[in-house]
């Protein structure tokens, strides 16, 4: 066996185990993401305008910095100037999180507005105030149409992830950087960590067609596969 | 005299410098059926979601059962529209969700009724409108027909005291028009309150209890089918009317 395959077959344990730090990073940061930009996405459609421009702000602002210049600002800047004691994989999952909740809050606000006008009116004329209106009838629908578009923020995260490695999350990146630079066999070991997010890449994105089609209402669009 | 269910005053309804609502009045008895007429742009739909606030009014006054509706309470406004039934020309049943649970869903979660006990008056609205068999199909596997008599029996399943038709058969293809009237028919029968524009004159004249002829957001002339549709006083009711009959067929 050449050591290329050596190298790469010793680490793999070691790598797998940074699969588990990247995906619990990737799935708190979709979560939070989720638990924030749904609001947003509704408070920006329904709610004051002077809300939705204040929303438009937030979007601007976590979509226009860098990730990378976020985990710093956040993890060397804010962290040591308020004396807050966070470690590095709590900064990443939030910080992803904060930054994927911009994003997220435009999917979501996308996937309402596709929505047939008439169907928040009926909500409304059955004597619903917006908020149940909101909850029993737009969400339900508007969150089966933003799984295409989740998916995408997915892939996304998950490679966004790596850029965490910069503040010492034992990630999948940060492992095989530390294992290639100490057995020196970059090109096996950079080739496994890529093969690795690629079979993240495929599982996530499957199983969430998986579930858009487990929850599609029956009778529409038959030709979504 | 009784009070009048619904007793609307001066209604007025400007988008930017044109008026689609001037003045409107109209008192409605039990049991009427008013039938609105008029061109489209006479602001005959926006009256019907002035009525109900889906549409918010620049001037006028709403009373339901001699109670004044003060639309900017919360509250009195969704008890309010619990009150009032729509059916809308494009349906608009929640798509997500089957005929029961379109029907089940005001009772369950605006009346705050248990499931069971919502899911037995579900059926038996579905019922009333032919459904029952159909109760476990989506809107998308209904057909047009269908889809609009869930929708009358959705409005229903909340007890309404006043049920406003906007354009119910215009969306429909000829052949389906017939299920949807028939159901307005049988609640004309039983003593339901409504107030409906439509096209459908020949279906109109045979029970209106009274026909509203609208034009450019006012109420030109209002009276009986037989004087709107044959001694009406105004020419341009005259007019519509002889168009309208000649499209949509005769009056009865």
């Amino acid at each position: 066996m050449p050591d290329s395959l050596i190298a790469v077959r010793d680490a793999l344990p070691y790598l797998l185990e940074g699969s588990l730090v990247t995906l619990i990073v990737v799935v708190g940061a979709m979560a939070l993401g989720l638990v924030l930009g749904v609001p947003l996405a509704a408070a920006q459609v329904y709610g004051h305008p002077v809300l939705g421009r204040l929303i438009a702000v937030y979007v601007w602002f976590f979509r226009g910095i860098p990730l990378l210049v976020f985990l710093f600002l956040f993890y060397f800047g804010l962290c040591t100037a308020l004396d807050i004691n966070l470690t590095a994989f709590t900064v990443a999952i939030i910080v992803l999180g904060l930054i994927s909740s911009a994003y997220q809050s435009q999917i979501f606000r996308g996937a309402i507005l596709s929505l047939p006008e008439g169907q928040f009116k009926a909500a409304q004329a059955l004597g619903m105030s917006d908020l149940k209106a909101i909850c029993f009838v737009v969400l339900p629908q508007a969150l089966r149409l933003s799984i295409p578009g989740w998916s995408n923020e997915y892939s996304i995260i998950l490679k966004d992830s790596a850029v965490t490695y910069a503040l010492g999350v034992a990630e999948i990146m940060a492992r095989a950087h530390f294992v290639a630079t100490r057995t020196y066999q970059q090109l096996p070991l950079y080739l496994a960590a890529g093969v690795i997010f690629l079979i993240l890449t495929y599982a996530g994105t499957k199983g969430l067609r998986l579930l858009e089609e487990r929850v599609r209402i029956p009778g529409y669009s038959p030709h979504g596969f | 005299m009784s009070t009048p269910i619904l007793k609307i005053e001066n209604v007025s309804k400007r988008y930017g410098k044109k008026d689609v609502l001037q003045e409107v009045s109209l008192t409605v008895n039990k049991g009427d059926l008013k039938i609105l007429i008029g061109p489209s742009g006479a602001g005959k739909s926006t009256l019907l979601q002035c009525i109900n606030f889906l549409v918010k009014p620049d001037e006028g006054r709403i009373w339901l059962d001699g109670q004044e509706v003060h639309y900017a309470h919360k509250h009195d406004l969704y008890a309010y529209r619990q009150k009032v039934g729509m059916i809308f020309q494009d349906f608009n049943l929640f798509d997500h969700l089957n005929a029961l649970e379109n029907v089940r869903i005001g009772m369950v979660k605006v009346r705050g009724m248990g499931k069971k006990e919502a899911d037995k008056r579900a059926v038996m609205e579905l019922e009333r409108v032919g459904l029952k068999e159909h109760m476990q199909k989506y809107p998308a596997q209904l057909s047009g027909g269908q889809k609009q008599r869930v929708s009358i029996a959705r409005a229903l399943a909340m007890d309404p005291r006043v049920m406003l038709l906007d354009e119910p058969t215009s969306a429909l293809d000829p052949e389906l028009i017939g299920e949807v009237h028939s159901v307005i028919r049988d609640l004309g029968q039983s003593g339901m309150t409504m107030i409906m524009a439509t096209h459908q004159i020949g279906f109109a004249s045979s029970l209106a209890s009274e026909i509203i002829f609208m034009e450019s957001g006012r109420i030109l002339e209002k009276g009986t089918p037989e004087k709107i549709f044959c001694h009406a006083e105004n020419a341009r009711t005259r007019e519509f009317c002889s168009k309208i009959t000649e499209l949509y067929g005769e009056t009865r």
